[in-house]
C-alpha cells in the first residue's frame, strides 16, 4: 500500500468530510478559477488612467487570491475525496425540485410586469409551498393570495412603494 | 460625565410616541422574525431596507436597532424549544438550552436567557456609551494606512472566526469582495466586471446580495434536504426563575457579559467566540459538573448572556470606526450610508444627536424586550408551529419583494436567483456566507482607502506600514493567518506520527 499523508484540516471540520460536502467544494472551487480568469482579464482589459493606483490596482490581487484559493479548494477536494464518508441519504428528486424552483423564479421576474404583483406572488407563494411539500394545494393558494394581497395592501397602497399591476389593476 | 448630557438629550429625542412606536415595532418584528427558524437579523435588516426608504434616518435607524436586539432574544427562544438555531452565536444556548427543553425545565431556560440577555444588553449598551465616544476621539486621527490596516484584520478574522477554517472563510470572503468589484469604479469612472450588461454598472445591490446567500439558499437548501420533522418541546408554564435557579444564573450572567462585550466591540470578527468562551468558562467553574452536557442552567445563562452583550460591542466599532464584525452589522453600515451617513469618527461629530437618540433608543428597546418575551414567551414559542413550507413561501414572497423594491427591473430578480444559487453551492460545500457580506460591504471602502493611502505616499507601499499603530494591525493579520496553519500543522505532525505503523513504508 503507498502510505500518502492524511489530509488535515483546520478548524471545527469534521475528521471525515461527506462526499457530498467534498464534491460541492470542488465545484465551488471550479467556480472560483473561472472567475478568477474573468477577473483578471477584466482587469487587464481597463485602460491606464493619470492616477498613481488605477482601476486595476484591486481587482488583479484579488483575482490572483480567487485562483489560489481555487486551486486550493479543488486539490484538496480531490485528497478528501478517496476517504469521504458517504453522508445521510436524502429525500428523492432535490435536484428536480431545485430546478422547478428555479423555473419558478425566472418566471415569476419575467412575468411580474405583465401580470402584476398580487397574481405573480400568489403563485409563487403556492408553487413554493408545494414544491416543499404542503399537504393541501388550495389551502396553500388560498394562503398565497391572503398573503400577496396583504404585502400590496401595506407597501404599495399605504407606504408607496410602487409595485407593478396588471392589467386588472393589482 | 459629557456623555449623561448627550445621553439625556437622546432620551429626550427618543421618548417621542412616534419614535417609541418605531421601536416598539423594530423590537416586535426582530422577536418574530428571530423565532423563525433560518431568518437570522442580517436578513431581516436586508429586507427591511429598500422599504423603510420613506422614513427619516432617525426613526429607521431606530427600528433597525430594535430588529437587532430583538433577533437576538428570538434566537434564543427558537435554539432553546426547537434545537435549530438560527444564527452560529446561539448554538450554544441550544447545546444546554434544549436539554433543560426536554428535561421539562423550558420555562426556566427561557427565563434565564431573555433575563441574561436583558442584563448583558443594558451593561453592553452602558458600555458602548462610555467607551464609544472615547475611542472615536481616538480614530479620528487614523488616517488611510490605520483603516486598510483595520479593515485587514477585519477581513482575516471575520474570515477565520465565522467559518470551519480560514480557507473556507477566505474563499466566501474573496466571492463577497468580487461582487463588491462589480460596476463603475468611483474614483476613476471604468466599469469592472460588467460585461455589457447595463444594470451591472450600479453594481448589485446589497440587498440582492444578502437575501439572495441567505434566504433563497437556505429555501433551496430546503428542497434539496427535505424540510424534515423537528419536534417543538412543549412550554407548559410561565417563563419564571426560581430563586434557585436565579442565584445559579446572576454570577454566569455577568461573566458571560464581561467577556462578551469587550471581545465583541474589537475591530475582529463577532459574537461567535464569546459565547463559546462562556461556555468552556461555566463548565469549569460549576458546582454542577454532572448536569453539563444533560441541561446545565449556568450553561445557558452564561452564553446568551455573551451573545448579547457581544451584540452591542459589535456596535462599537460599527459606529467609531465605520468597521462591521458581523453580517449584520455590514447591512446596518449600508442602512446608515443609503440615509447619506458615514459610520466613523465624524458620525459622533456630525450627527451626534441622531447617534445619541440611537442609543438611547437601544436602553428602552430592551426594556421592551423584556416586557415583550417574559410574560409572551407562549405566544412566540407559538409561531414555532407554523410548517416550514408556510415558512418558505413566505420568505421568499418578502425576498422578491425585498430585491425587487432594491433594484426594480427583472434582470435584478434574475441576479437574485443566481446568487442563491451560488449560495445553495456555498451551503453544501460548507463554506460560510458571512464573511461573504462582510467582504461585500467593507471591500469598496477598504479600496477607497487604500488608493487615498497610495495617492497620498505617490505610489510607495511603505506608508501602509507607517506609524506604531500599523504595524501592531498588520502583526495582528500575520498572527491571524498563521495561528490556524500552525495549528493544522502541527495537528498533521501529531496525526502523522501516531498513524505510523511498523510496516507502513512511510
Amino acid at each position: 500500500m503507498t502510505a500518502t499523508e492524511p489530509v488535515e484540516q483546520t478548524g471545527a471540520e469534521p475528521e471525515r468530510p461527506e462526499r457530498r460536502t467534498v464534491l460541492a467544494s470542488a465545484a465551488f472551487g471550479g467556480l472560483m478559477l473561472v472567475a478568477a480568469v474573468c477577473v483578471v482579464v477584466d482587469a487587464v482589459r481597463l485602460p491606464e488612467t493619470s492616477g498613481v493606483v488605477g482601476p486595476a490596482a484591486v481587482p488583479l490581487p484579488i483575482g490572483v487570491l480567487l485562483g489560489a484559493v481555487g486551486a486550493t479548494l479543488v486539490v484538496r477536494a480531490r485528497l478528501q475525496l478517496r476517504d469521504a464518508a458517504p453522508g445521510e441519504t436524502r429525500p428523492a428528486h432535490g435536484g428536480l425540485r431545485v430546478a422547478a424552483m428555479v423555473a419558478t423564479l425566472v418566471a415569476f421576474a419575467v412575468l411580474l410586469p405583465v401580470l402584476g404583483y398580487v397574481v405573480s406572488s400568489a403563485a409563487l407563494f403556492a408553487v413554493t409551498a408545494i414544491l416543499l411539500g404542503a399537504p393541501r394545494p388550495a389551502q396553500m393558494i388560498a394562503y398565497g393570495w391572503a398573503l400577496s394581497a396583504l404585502v400590496f395592501l401595506t407597501f404599495d397602497r399605504l407606504i408607496g412603494l410602487t409595485l407593478p399591476t396588471g392589467p386588472w389593476g393589482f | 460625565m459629557d456623555q449623561f448630557g448627550l445621553l439625556l438629550d437622546g432620551f429626550a429625542g427618543a421618548l417621542t410616541p412616534g419614535h417609541l412606536l418605531w421601536a416598539l415595532v423594530g423590537v416586535t418584528i426582530g422577536t418574530a422574525v428571530g423565532v423563525l427558524p433560518g431568518i437570522g437579523p442580517a436578513l431581516t435588516v436586508a429586507l427591511l431596507l429598500p422599504i423603510t426608504f420613506r422614513l427619516d434616518p432617525a426613526s429607521a435607524l431606530i427600528l433597525f436597532a430594535g430588529i437587532y436586539y430583538g433577533g437576538m432574544y428570538g434566537g434564543s427562544t427558537t435554539s432553546i424549544l426547537l434545537n435549530t438555531p438560527g444564527e452560529s452565536a446561539s448554538m450554544i444556548s441550544a447545546l444546554e438550552g434544549n436539554k433543560m427543553a426536554r428535561a421539562g425545565r423550558a420555562a426556566a431556560a427561557l427565563a434565564t436567557a431573555a433575563l441574561g440577555s436583558f442584563v448583558a444588553g443594558t451593561i453592553g449598551t452602558v458600555a458602548l456609551t462610555f467607551v464609544a465616544p472615547v475611542l472615536s476621539d481616538f480614530a479620528t486621527s487614523f488616517g488611510p494606512p490605520e483603516y486598510v490596516a483595520l479593515m485587514a484584520v477585519a477581513f482575516v478574522t471575520v474570515s477565520a472566526l465565522l467559518g470551519p477554517s480560514l480557507l473556507k472563510g477566505g474563499a466566501s470572503l474573496l466571492v463577497g469582495l468580487t461582487i463588491g468589484l462589480i460596476g463603475i469604479d468611483s474614483q476613476t469612472g471604468q466599469p469592472r466586471l460588467v460585461f455589457g450588461i447595463d444594470s451591472l454598472l450600479d453594481g448589485i445591490d446589497v440587498v440582492i446580495v444578502v437575501v439572495a446567500l441567505f434566504a433563497l439558499s437556505e429555501a433551496f437548501g430546503h428542497l434539496l434536504t427535505g424540510t424534515g420533522h423537528s419536534t417543538i418541546e412543549p412550554l407548559r408554564e410561565r417563563a419564571i426563575l426560581s430563586k434557585k435557579d436565579f442565584k445559579r444564573s446572576w454570577p454566569s450572567w455577568l461573566r458571560g457579559t464581561a467577556l462578551g462585550f469587550p471581545i465583541g466591540s474589537l475591530p475582529a470578527g463577532g459574537a461567535e467566540v464569546p459565547t463559546f468562551l462562556s461556555y468552556s468558562l461555566e463548565k469549569r467553574l460549576t458546582k454542577h459538573p454532572e448536569e453539563f452536557g444533560k441541561g446545565a442552567i449556568e450553561g445557558v445563562a452564561g452564553p446568551e448572556a455573551a451573545n448579547n452583550a457581544a451584540a452591542a460591542g459589535v456596535l462599537v466599532p460599527l459606529l467609531t470606526i465605520g468597521l462591521p464584525t458581523s453580517a449584520t452589522a455590514a447591512v446596518i453600515l449600508t442602512a446608515f450610508q443609503s440615509y447619506g451617513l458615514q459610520p466613523g469618527p465624524q458620525l459622533f461629530s456630525e450627527s451626534g444627536p441622531l447617534v445619541w437618540t440611537l442609543i438611547a433608543s437601544l436602553y428602552i428597546g430592551n426594556v421592551m424586550l423584556l416586557v415583550l418575551n417574559l410574560p409572551l414567551v407562549r405566544l412566540w414559542a407559538k409561531l414555532l408551529t407554523i410548517p416550514s413550507y408556510a415558512i418558505y413561501a413566505g420568505v421568499l414572497v418578502f425576498a422578491t419583494l425585498g430585491a425587487y423594491a432594491a433594484g426594480g427591473t427583472t434582470v435584478d430578480l434574475l441576479i437574485l436567483c443566481a446568487l442563491g444559487l451560488l449560495g445553495l453551492l456555498m451551503r453544501e460545500a460548507g463554506i460560510p456566507v458571512a464573511p461573504a457580506i462582510v467582504g461585500l460591504i467593507l471591500g469598496p471602502i477598504a479600496e477607497e482607502q487604500l488608493r487615498r493611502a497610495l495617492t497620498l505616499s505617490e505610489g510607495d507601499p511603505s506608508i501602509l506600514l507607517s506609524g506604531s499603530i500599523t504595524i501592531v494591525l498588520w502583526a495582528v493579520v500575520v498572527l491571524a493567518v498563521l495561528t490556524p496553519l500552525g495549528r493544522a500543522w502541527w495537528r498533521r505532525s501529531r496525526r502523522a506520527k501516531a498513524t505510523v505503523t511498523p510496516g507502513s513504508g512511510r
